[in-house]
């Protein structure tokens, strides 16, 4: 994605909030298949300065009315004239910035290509190639969400800021503009070039939902919960032994920093469902926020289940992933949530997400590898574990620490207790690296690391045997580069459509052009000044 | 140097220059000899009085195992440096390093996103430069230090060739 600033030529910004050249470029350019958000939305993003507004302005009134004193007295009416004209003017400066905000965010989807501009003083122009799409979600906070709007975000993996957010459109057209940026960058044509003419949205089946009562379950039995009952635990002993009242004060921020996550967690994944259309994999979640996130086929670039110990007993599983451009978000809870790809779920559930995921397994039997990968233990389903020279070094998990290779992903499987199992595509291995410190070297094995895009997944088998890592090692290579091969094309439904034409259709465009080298550097660089924007206004 | 284990049998590796032992020397003298004078202070106030918590033996003893952990690795720099290798294979380039912790990384021409040259002021007057590989994982932390400037160009040439040659999506 490349983005420009065009910083408009007006040399005096104070002068006009609306300088004349950029001004008549701009009325014409709707005309063009440009469109605009919905007029809400500023309020609706903004909508905390309104709050602050009415709070500062109010507040002495509420407070009269609150201790029953009269609200009018002469001493507020000499300074109501005062009052009401501040507020007025702040409230005017506010809206007007929303409107300013609001008249230069514009989009386009045309040519491959979805343009975004916004703002007044300093401009920025945004594109995004469309089939570099990797993933795209429909967010809902609750208030947009009663005003029945979307925030239309998408992740486009070229350079560091990857997020492309469109907020606010109004649902049934966020769901439209999915849609049609998802056709594109599959590759259907659908002969229509302007945005208003939509394609179809595809269809979905629903593949599986998680109750609420089985993430209650898996919150209350989570890790978290576990660290909170023994902290409980020695806060109570200490106070008991040392006789000192003061620890229960030291609990209670603790105990709402701990309700707070809770809530997040619970408000995150409930409701969540899985379904599968053609143009990807759909998730949805969310209590008061919910977020619908779309990822095509073929855009996840690592995959770990996992098992903590206290779920076991109810045979529940963990499945998150590695998209390229999640893993950059920098709201930690946010970030947790879209990498999630199954928040608690039956082995039959994670099972079918892997068949989503990995629709060709790349094995006779499957459930038998990949069985072997979440429970077994030594060389079932064909894995390779640690050699017994070296059980020392991990006494425990020795025998589940191994790998197992299919033709189309390798099985990094780990942990007695907190059992993972982490699946790498070969088409999607980036670069890897043997890793051998002196311990290591005397038992004779090696950690080979395989490299992904940022995310929670961080592939590593530990401690296999030496000849067994370095044979992983070259097979890997030699695999990863066939399945690159095998693998021609970003639009995945031409791939099926029409695979004679293709190769010669996707060549000229580069896919990473050398000219992302400089990228980062240009889409850094006006973010800092758009946010300023408002502010001069 | 003989193939270590962890090493693909039959790789001819290319070495770094010689030369890289003076930057790398000039690092160790900037950071440890700095670290150890700074660990001498609570010696120095002790030994004119001005200090009287730290024992005399505590205070010797800091930068004296400050100063035999930078001895160590004074002596460890040029075998650090030996160590240092890469390869240019058909479809990956090869980067080896350590000798403790040995490190063999593979990354694939296509995976390439773009390849940075560094040349730092100590690097500079020795006419050398620094190669860094990015892919899309901020994992692949490959860098080959020490690079004589024209080789660093060509390989910088090679690798961009090859990497658009064997381009692959993400």
């Amino acid at each position: 994605m490349t983005a420009d600033r065009q910083v408009p030529g007006t040399g005096a910004p104070g002068s006009s909030p609306l300088p004349a050249g950029p001004a008549a470029a701009d009325s014409a350019a709707p005309d063009d298949g440009w469109l605009r958000v919905h007029p809400a939305s500023p309020f609706v993003r903004g909508w905390v300065a309104l709050a602050a507004i009415g709070f500062f302005f109010g507040r002495d009134i509420f407070e009269r009315m609150l201790q029953g004193r009269p609200v009018f007295t002469d001493e507020l009416a000499g300074r109501a004239p005062w009052l009401l004209a501040g507020g007025a003017a702040m409230l005017l400066i506010a809206v007007l910035g929303f409107v300013l905000t609001w008249y230069f965010t514009k989009y386009q989807v045309s040519g491959g290509y979805v343009r975004v501009n916004t703002g007044f003083l300093f401009r920025q122009q945004r594109q995004a190639r469309l089939d570099r799409v990797q993933a795209i979600d429909i967010v809902q906070p609750l208030l947009a969400r009663i005003f029945g709007l979307a925030e239309l975000k998408f992740e486009v993996a070229d350079a560091g800021e990857s997020a492309v957010r469109l907020a606010y459109l109004k649902m049934d057209d966020a769901r439209q503009l999915r849609a049609t940026i998802l056709a594109r960058a599959a590759g259907v044509s659908t002969g229509v070039e302007g945005p208003g003419e939509a394609a179809p949205e595809a269809p979905e089946y629903p593949v599986l939902s998680v109750p609420p009562s089985r993430l209650v379950g898996s919150l209350l039995l989570s890790e978290q919960s576990f660290f909170v009952a023994v902290g409980g635990v020695a806060s109570v002993v200490l106070s008991a032994v040392t006789d000192n009242q003061s620890f229960y004060f030291y609990l209670i921020p603790a105990a709402l920093g701990l309700a707070a996550s809770y809530w997040t967690l619970f408000n995150k994944g409930y409701n969540f469902t899985a379904a599968i259309s053609p143009d990807g994999i759909r998730l949805r979640y969310g209590l008061l926020d919910t977020q619908a996130q779309t990822l095509p086929p073929g855009r996840i670039q690592a995959l770990k289940i996992a098992q903590p110990p206290l779920w076991r007993p109810f045979g529940w599983y963990r499945m998150q992933v590695n998209v390229a451009g999640y893993g950059l978000v920098e709201n930690a809870g946010e970030g947790t949530s879209r990498t999630t790809l199954l928040p608690v779920g039956k082995l039959e559930d994670a099972m079918n997400m892997l068949a989503l995921v990995l629709p060709d397994p790349g094995t006779a039997q499957p459930a038998a590898v990949f069985g072997a990968g979440l429970t077994g233990l030594d060389s079932d389903g064909g894995f390779v574990t640690t050699p017994r020279r070296a059980r020392i070094l991990a006494p425990l998990g020795w025998r589940r620490n191994g790998f197992a290779a299919t033709d189309t992903a390798l099985l990094i499987r780990s942990g007695r207790w907190w059992r993972e199992l982490v699946v790498v595509p070969h088409q999607r291995t980036q670069s890897m690296a043997l890793h051998q410190g002196p311990l290591a070297r005397r038992f004779r094995v090696a950690d080979l690391v395989l490299h992904t895009t940022a995310g929670p997944v961080a592939p590593r088998l530990t401690q296999a045997g030496v000849d067994e890592a370095r044979a992983l090692f070259n097979e890997q290579s030699a695999r990863a580069r066939l399945a690159r091969k095998r693998q021609t094309t970003e639009q995945w439904l031409r791939q099926v459509a029409v695979p004679v034409v293709e190769p010669a259709e996707t060549r000229p465009a580069p896919v990473v052009e050398p000219s992302s080298v400089v990228e980062p550097v240009e889409t850094r660089a006006p973010h800092a000044p758009t946010q300023e924007g408002p502010q001069h206004g | 140097m003989h193939t270590e284990a962890i090493d693909p049998p039959g790789i001819a590796w290319q070495r770094v220059s010689p030369k890289y032992i003076t930057v790398r020397l000039v690092e160790w003298a900037v950071g440890n000899l700095v670290a150890v004078l700074l660990l001498s202070l609570p010696l120095l106030f002790v030994l004119l009085g001005v200090w009287r918590w730290p024992p005399l033996w505590l205070a010797v003893a800091l930068p004296a195992a400050m100063l035999v952990l930078a001895l160590w690795r004074l002596v460890l720099i040029p075998r650090q440096v030996r160590a240092i290798g890469y390869a240019e294979r058909d479809d990956d380039l090869l980067v080896r390093t350590g000798i403790f912790f040995q490190r063999t990384m593979a990354v694939p021409y296509g995976r390439m996103q773009y390849v940075d040259i560094g040349v730092g002021p100590v690097e500079r007057g020795l006419g050398l430069c620094t190669l860094k590989l990015h892919t899309a994982a901020p994992g692949t932390n490959a860098k080959i230090p020490g690079l004589p400037a024209a080789e660093g160009a060509r390989l910088r040439e090679q690798l961009a060739a090859r990497g658009e040659a064997r381009l692959a999506g993400l």
